[in-house]
């Protein structure tokens, strides 16, 4: 805490002293955390672009929107939940091109109840979660192709109420449904609306403090009491392998997202601190306190996806190792600032977030160094660590602190053979496992060169000291 | 040079070789010395702060910028004293035959063995790559192993306790040693009232002229 006060002493005097520019363009904290999980301040990667409400549009304005997408032919649809509507924005997002408010349904004109979820496949068909309508409609321009809804399963209890939430498509056309109260898992639906199964399950955590207290509380107190049920899914997206990204609200802020795999297994890999819940400090009490509330994800390009807190309106990114690349974002009502966050999404470079009380469209634009730390991760993501290493080195000129460039540094020269400057740099960024590659490499180095020497020295000594001792004797004669 | 003459430095010695005998004489023929042993602590404390701050990358999870020789050291001393008068308060009353000052020696003497491993093992520890780390955790463990030990015997020694005696006492001196921090703190916290009180009466006069 000490740390963190001081930097952030340290970070106003140099805002208001140094730069009172930098401090007014940019309306939140950009951090990470370090080996010790302390907060170190960087520079930002993204900062605001434009705040895109419904007026500025041309579609009147937004009501509690919840979700939107982009889609391939690259126009942005947003699920406007409280206005019952659809909107679809152009690909620079200055213009509403088309508002779905009805649809032909069997030749009959239908609408929307709260459309909560939406998401464009791949051969541009439109999936909406029509939350109040208790159905899943396909629209294929003004007309719908598939109505899913009413799911019939053994494993569904009787008088189930489905409501889909949020939704994905993946590459065979199979959908899945983030529904609400829906504790089993996603919903996954076939290509042709036929509910598969479960997918994803989280497993419930008990605690042996738990089952003490359950232990020992009476039957009528155990009544009162919170069941332990698994978290709901969140937020979804599918990579282009067909992985699900999923995110959930974790009360312990260890693991805020998921991917499965095609058996709906987590196979997402974790980083050093084997954390990935967001922000790794949340001991303070009050509103803001606790752990992250994560409630979208995104996965962006060459294994990098982005997660959106909504406690205290951050953006986490990682990449596929699981590393923590960037966090900056905050609530408040300035330009460029969050009140509830509700969808995260990306075109291009830009980061698109959904405000579900600003009513507005909010874009941040990546910096040179959020583009470097961006490229670097992708290149190292294609194998090229060798090409990544000069992006490293730009990103350690504008922050000297970032472990992951030291490491990123330290491997290229390992590969090149220069183990003393790769220990430095794997020093730096406290990798143990490719230290002591490293490390024992040069350790072999040292070796080789004065074995001949400790060798002689091993048979000269006892030798001289014999020879020493017979001349003595000698001499004594 | 009463308190570091040659008889107390080879007492010093005899404690690694011959534990028993030398803790027996440490009480018994007042061969023991307290300014040595504080002068043992205060190695240990800075063997400890150099390990902390030292120690390679493989083995050391301390942030650097946290330690400071000063307070390590302080701690160091703060908890020798504490459980020196914590094991003193309890054997008093449980028929122990050893004073104050054989305590400190004993607890002090002990502490030889784990300067004697912490300094060599923190060079070790520059020297080793990941998977070799059995090698720096082995020797400190020998080390806190006998240091616990010698410990045990000296307590048992001086005080002329059986096994489980000694062992009961030392259970009973950790509480002893809780009770010393509570009181330590209800005496911080009673001065700093009475403190307060003067002051404010100060403040107030100092506003009214």
């Amino acid at each position: 805490m000490k740390v963190l006060v001081s930097c952030v002493m340290m970070l106003l005097l140099f805002a208001s002293a140094v730069f009172p520019a930098v401090a007014s363009v940019v309306p939140y904290e950009s951090y990470n955390y370090d080996y010790w999980e302390n907060f170190v301040f960087t520079p930002a990667p993204y900062i605001p672009g434009r705040s895109i409400s419904g007026g500025t549009l041309g579609a009147g304005a937004f009501s509690g929107p919840m979700d939107l997408c982009s889609g391939p032919d690259g126009l942005v649809y947003v699920a406007d939940t409280g206005n019952d509507r659809i909107v679809i924005l152009n690909e620079e997002m200055t213009e509403a091109v088309g508002i779905i408010e009805d649809f032909e349904n069997n030749g009959i004109r239908d609408t929307f109840n709260a459309p909560y979820g939406i998401v464009v496949s791949h051969n541009n068909l439109l999936y909406i979660a029509d939350s109040m309508n208790h159905r899943v409609v396909v629209l294929d321009g003004g007309s719908a192709v598939q109505i899913i809804d009413n799911p019939q399963s053994e494993m569904l209890d009787d008088g189930y109420v489905f409501m889909p939430l949020k939704i994905a498509v993946d590459y065979a056309e199979r959908v899945y449904v983030v529904a609400r109260n829906m504790f089993q898992g996603i919903m996954v639906f076939s290509e042709q609306g036929n509910f598969i199964g479960f997918f994803g399950t989280i497993n419930v955590q008990i605690t042996p403090w738990d089952i003490f207290w359950r232990a020992i509380s009476t039957r009528a107190e155990r009544a009162r009491q919170q069941l332990f049920i698994p978290t709901e899914f969140t937020g979804i997206d599918v990579d282009p392998g067909g992985f699900i990204y999923a995110s959930n609200v974790d009360p312990e802020g260890v693991q805020a997202v998921r991917r499965l795999n095609p058996t709906g297994e987590d196979v997402i890999r974790t980083g050093e601190n084997k954390n990935l819940g967001g922000d790794l400090i949340a001991d303070d009490f009050g509103i803001y306190g606790g752990p992250s509330v994560i409630v979208d994800v995104v996965y962006r390009e060459k294994g990098i996806y982005s997660l959106l807190d909504s406690k205290r309106g951050r953006i986490f990114t990682y990449d596929h190792e699981g590393n923590l690349l960037y966090i900056f974002g905050g609530l408040g009502s300035q330009a460029g600032t969050f009140r509830q966050p509700s969808a995260i999404e990306t075109i291009g470079s830009v980061i698109v977030v959904l405000d579900a009380n600003r009513n507005e469209i909010i874009t941040f634009e990546e910096t040179l160094y959020g583009r470097l730390i961006n490229e670097a991760v992708a290149l190292r993501f294609d194998g090229d660590e060798t090409q990544a290493v000069e992006k490293w080195r730009q990103v350690l000129l504008l922050n000297e602190n970032l472990e992951l460039a030291n490491v990123g540094i330290g491997k290229a020269y390992l590969t090149s053979g220069d183990n003393i400057n790769a220990m430095k740099y794997l020093e730096l960024g406290k990798n143990r496992t490719y230290y002591s590659v490293a490390y024992k490499r040069y350790r072999n180095e040292i070796l080789k060169e004065n074995l001949p020497y400790v060798f002689t020295g091993v048979v000269l000594l006892p030798v001289s000291y014999i020879v020493f001792k017979i001349i003595k004797k000698e001499r004594r004669r | 040079m009463k308190y570091f003459s040659k008889i107390k430095f080879y007492y010093l010695r005899r404690v690694l070789t011959n534990p028993v005998d030398a803790f027996y004489e440490i009480r018994y023929r007042d061969y023991g010395s307290v300014p040595l042993a504080l002068v043992c602590v205060l190695l240990f404390g800075l063997a400890f702060t150099l390990n902390r701050v030292l120690a390679g990358f493989i083995v050391n999870d301390v942030d650097p910028r946290t330690v400071n020789g000063l307070t390590e050291i302080g701690s160091v001393f703060i908890l020798f004293v504490l459980f020196c008068v914590g094991n003193w308060s309890i054997t008093c009353l449980m028929n122990g035959e050893g004073r104050l000052k054989d305590i400190m020696a004993v607890v002090g003497y002990s502490l030889v063995p784990l300067i004697v491993v912490l300094l060599p093992a923190t060079f070790l520890s520059r020297l080793i790559a990941a998977g070799e780390e059995v090698f720096y955790f082995f020797a400190i463990g020998v080390g806190i192993a006998w240091t616990a030990i010698l410990i045990l015997m000296g307590i048992m020694t001086v005080h002329n306790y059986t096994l489980l005696k000694t062992l009961a006492t030392l259970v009973l001196t950790l509480f002893a040693v809780f009770v010393l921090i509570f009181l330590a703190l209800l005496l911080y916290d009673l001065i700093n009232q009475v403190y307060v009180f003067f002051y404010s009466i100060y403040t107030e006069i100092v506003f009214r002229f």
